[in-house]
């Protein structure tokens, strides 16, 4: 059987059950935040979260997670106003971008377990690939989302995805306001 | 279509602007081309402003930018500029991808790659020969180099032609009008750009155009926020391979062995029982299985189980190596020299040294990707390409259709560092399309890209020097022996140029893209780089820092090794050479400070090297030794002068991520090769750093007010020598070969 949660959403893959979860994100639900970097789980770049577990999407199948609550960067936050994904804004963390929603996912799982984490205890958890190196800004961007998290701090988002023209225009002096 | 009228007279006229604005746009306008017209599209309430910019009647601005954003930044600097010189309120500005247009042309970037095949064209027709060929290209580190006057002019031509429209509104002179913040203020009165940006589309400009003054209030060399990094924290940022479009399917493709390879045979009974899989497509050289989702597709491929037949000699670790000997055995070109250095070598003393250094790998984490569909037009392709004109015309070629019939959709790319320049895949993508007549999303696996990559070349080096009486270095020769990587890239990528053909085919066999950084930057009165281009069946093209990868690793490994002859510390033998380069001398010394440079002295595990190169300087401090027989990194200090910053944490950014690359191909991101096939296969076999080794970090950016130099690649080139420097100070092994494996020692 094939069926599971996505982002609160329950799904049946029509798909062989030996299908990587992977493929039935990007493939079948669209869900293309995960990224495919090598299908041998070195990379993470396609972690997502499995029942509170960072899991390698690549090296799941469909077959083997009925039931399960499967959470992908697109659900990780509906405003993209996780603390991980301000923290990574305000510290200027990602270059390409490719490996990104991997660290961001396999960070949160981390951070919901222990939000503040060590820097021995995050090099521990995110053992992804980044091959721009975005690894010198890592430790204290999710060190610093963990004090978000714990109400210690805070981070001003920047515009939220999808913010209609008036409230923008209200923010921004330059912007015309619609009529 | 009112629009485009009023396109079409504000960028003539824009064109037309001659003579300098400024002692700094004078480069500019002498390449300036006076005959291509912008090709921007408007969308509704979008006015165009010359080949650069749209401004919305909203107040929305959108900087149209030819380079393709590789997690460089690129998105952010260029736009930064063009906002600055405006006075935009940065929270309006966003970018799209700048359309094919001969004005994109990037000759810095065709000098980089293709080298002296591009140089042995007469000056003044490089430029034209770019534009004409489309030469759009993001190499080289040379972005900001090639565009940031034409940036400041664009950005110019607007403001004033905002101004001048304002000035009619309120009936004063715009030339005492000014902008900030998004509005043209004449005193107490502001309005805003959208309110005007239809007016000032049909302005005319003067010539010459006015630079914005005053120091305050200003965009350029602030740390402003990326552009493109928020859609990259949700998962939004599209890629190549996120493209969805209706109908499409998923294919995977497996090439055979490097050489001359030919599909023979396939078992498609196996590959038809596995489920979703719809098609098979075979080639000479390829196969491709076709699903309606990418794994099922990669599955296919192994039931396929395809055989190749290999035609020639077989390529190995050891042919390769046997190759660079043979080539540093037989004749070189001298590619470089000064003084007399027979003369000063004869019956002196030489102090000798032989480097070697393995293919290097790109292993961007995204794959080669391309997305294509067949259309009535002809071809559009979703490709991320550092050379999408090169792209194109592969594409349209392969199909036998014309170029403007096909449309390339510039994607971001997952790193790629030079491998996005090659357009096999666009090839292979556009053949899919063609046969099966819908959409198709091409994903190479791991493998393969590892396979079929066109590899950083393996090299060596034959290093000779001669101390002086004095300490300095009376003599040196490298000769280096590696493939001819400028001519390859040039044959692969610009087959069907005449100029380059006629140029290729000028006596010479050197090749200054495969000795590029060799020439020592110290002064040494006698000094000659020889080039012995070597035959290594294997294909090899650009890699972030190109031949500086090793030519540095060469320099600045021999370098060291010469002071602990002459029994001179390593920092001062340096400085004591570079009389004439204030600018190394000073990345050098700033190093050695931050770093606490302890003389280099045995035990200290502290390594320095410096390079030059991009119109940039660095000097990096490496704090290294081994462990469990590995080398570990514990510390990189690097100090850079990369002229004016426009935006100082994204050149900072640049730097960190150089150093790590660096670092990468010092310990790994390398592979040998066996019968033909590489033997690295995935990740796993290419020691990458992660989290964990990343070494403690510091990077300094002295102060400069020279014109922006380079930065992508700037920090990876001193990386590797420094860490083998340090490695000698701490255990006593000096090693020759990258990667870096005491083992081997």
């Amino acid at each position: 059987m094939t069926r599971f949660t996505v982002n609160n959403q329950p799904v049946e893959y029509r798909m062989a059950p030996e299908t990587p979860l992977l493929w039935a994100l990007r493939d079948a639900s669209n869900l293309t935040g995960a990224k495919y970097g090598c299908g041998t789980g070195d990379c993470g770049a396609c972690t997502v979260d499995v029942d509170g577990t960072a899991v390698r999407a690549c090296q799941v199948t469909i077959g083997e997670i009925e039931g399960a609550f499967v959470t992908t960067i697109e659900g990780l936050a509906r405003e993209r106003d996780h603390p991980l994904q301000l923290a990574f804004i305000d510290a200027n963390v990602p270059q390409c971008g490719f490996c990104i929603p991997g660290i961001i996912m396999a960070a949160s799982v981390l951070l919901k377990k222990n939000a503040a984490p060590s820097d021995a205890e995050i090099e521990a958890a995110i053992t992804n690939i980044c091959r721009c190196g975005v690894y010198p800004r890592l430790v204290a961007a999710i060190q610093r989302a963990g004090r978000v998290l714990s109400g210690d701090e805070t981070i001003n988002a920047g515009a939220r995805p999808g913010i209609d023209p008036a409230e923008a225009a209200r923010s921004v002096p330059a912007l015309t306001p619609p009529n | 279509m009112a629009d485009d009228d009023k396109q079409g007279q504000f960028s003539r006229r824009t064109l037309l602007i001659g003579g300098g604005a400024g002692v700094g746009l004078l480069i500019a306008w002498a390449v300036w081309p006076r005959t291509y017209a912008p090709n921007l599209t408007a969308a509704r309430g979008e006015h165009i402003m010359g080949a650069w910019l749209k401004i919305g009647e909203d107040g929305h601005i959108v900087v149209a930018v030819p380079q393709a954003e590789h997690g460089q930044g690129v998105y952010t600097t260029l736009p930064q500029i063009i906002a600055d010189e405006l006075g935009a309120d940065w929270r309006t500005v966003g970018v799209e991808a700048a359309p094919l247009n001969p004005l994109y042309a990037n000759p810095i970037a065709a000098g980089e790659l293709f080298g002296d095949l591009f140089d042995a064209l007469p000056k003044g027709l490089r430029a034209q020969h770019a534009e004409h060929a489309l030469l759009m290209l993001t190499a080289g580190s040379s972005s900001v180099r090639r565009f940031e006057s034409a940036l400041h002019v664009a950005g110019a031509a607007a403001r004033v032609a905002l101004c001048k429209a304002a000035a009619r509104r309120w009936n004063v002179d715009w030339q005492a009008c000014g902008t900030a913040g998004g509005f043209v203020v004449h005193g107490a009165d502001r309005l805003r750009f959208g309110d005007l940006a239809a007016a000032a589309a049909a302005e005319d400009v003067p010539d010459p155009l006015p630079l914005r003054g005053g120091q305050s209030d200003r965009l350029y060399g602030q740390s402003l926020p990326r552009i493109d990094v928020p859609a990259k924290v949700d998962g939004s940022a599209n890629f190549a391979g996120d493209i969805r479009l209706p109908g499409m399917v998923y294919a995977a493709i497996r090439q055979g062995p490097v050489g001359d390879s030919r599909l023979v045979r396939t078992n498609r009974d196996a590959a038809d029982r596995i489920r979703g899989v719809s098609a098979v497509i075979e080639n000479p050289r390829w196969v491709a299985a076709v699903a309606n989702n990418w794994w099922a597709a990669n599955r296919a491929l192994d039931a396929l189980a395809p055989r190749f037949e290999t035609k020639g000699a077989i390529v190995d670790s050891a042919s390769i190596d046997a190759a660079l000997d043979a080539a540093l055995d037989g004749k070189g070109e001298r590619m470089a020299k000064a003084g007399d250095l027979s003369t000063a070598f004869r019956d002196a003393q030489i102090v000798t040294a032989d480097y070697r250094v393995a293919l290097g790998v790109h292993a961007g984490i995204e794959t080669m990707t391309a997305t294509a569909e067949r259309t009535d037009k002809g071809l559009e392709l979703w490709l991320p390409t550092l050379a999408p004109g090169l792209a194109r015309a592969a594409a349209a070629a392969t199909l036998g259709i014309a170029e403007d019939r096909v449309t390339v959709h510039p994607m971001l790319v997952g790193g790629g560092f030079g491998a996005n320049l090659e357009h096999q895949v666009a090839e292979q993508a556009a053949l899919l399309a063609d046969r099966l007549k819908r959409p198709v999303q091409l994903v190479w696996s791991r493998i393969e890209d590892l396979r079929h990559d066109r590899y950083r070349p393996a090299a060596a080096a034959r290093m000779a020097g001669r101390l002086g009486a004095n300490g300095g270095l009376l003599g040196w020769l490298a000769k280096i022996a590696a493939p001819a990587t400028g001519t390859a890239l040039a044959r692969r990528l610009l087959p069907r140029d005449p100029a380059i053909t006629a140029a290729r085919a000028l006596p010479g066999m050197g090749d200054a893209y495969a000795v590029a950084g060799a020439e020592p930057f110290y002064r040494i009165p006698h000094y000659a780089v020889d080039h012995h281009p070597a035959e290594i069946g294997v294909p090899t093209g650009h890699l972030r820092g190109g031949a500086h990868g090793y030519t540095a690793f060469f320099n600045e490994c021999f370098v060291d090794e010469l002071a602990h002859v002459s029994g001179t510390e390593a920092l001062s033998f340096r400085i004591s050479m570079l009389g004439g380069d204030a600018r190394l001398a000073r990345c050098l010394s700033t190093a050695a400070a931050l770093g606490g440079w302890q003389g280099g002295v045995a035990g200290s595990g502290q390594g320095i090297a410096c390079h030059r190169f991009r119109g940039s300087y660095i000097a990096v401090l490496a704090e290294a030794r081994l462990e469990g027989g590995r080398p570990r990194v514990d510390r990189l200090v690097a100090a850079v002068d990369c002229g004016r910053l426009i935006n100082p944490d994204v050149v900072r950014q640049q730097i960190e991520s150089g150093l790590i690359f660096g670092m990468a191909t010092a310990l790994g991101a390398a592979t040998g090769f066996t019968d033909n096939l590489a033997d690295a296969r995935g990740f796993g076999d290419l020691g990458l750093p992660l989290l964990a080794d990343t070494p403690d970090i510091t990077v300094e950016l002295i102060r400069s007010e020279a014109d922006p130099g380079g930065v992508g690649e700037l920090g990876v080139p001193a990386v590797a020598p420094a860490i083998a420097n340090a490695i000698q100070a701490a255990t006593g092994m000096r090693l020759r070969s990258l990667p870096l494996r005491p083992d081997d020692a």
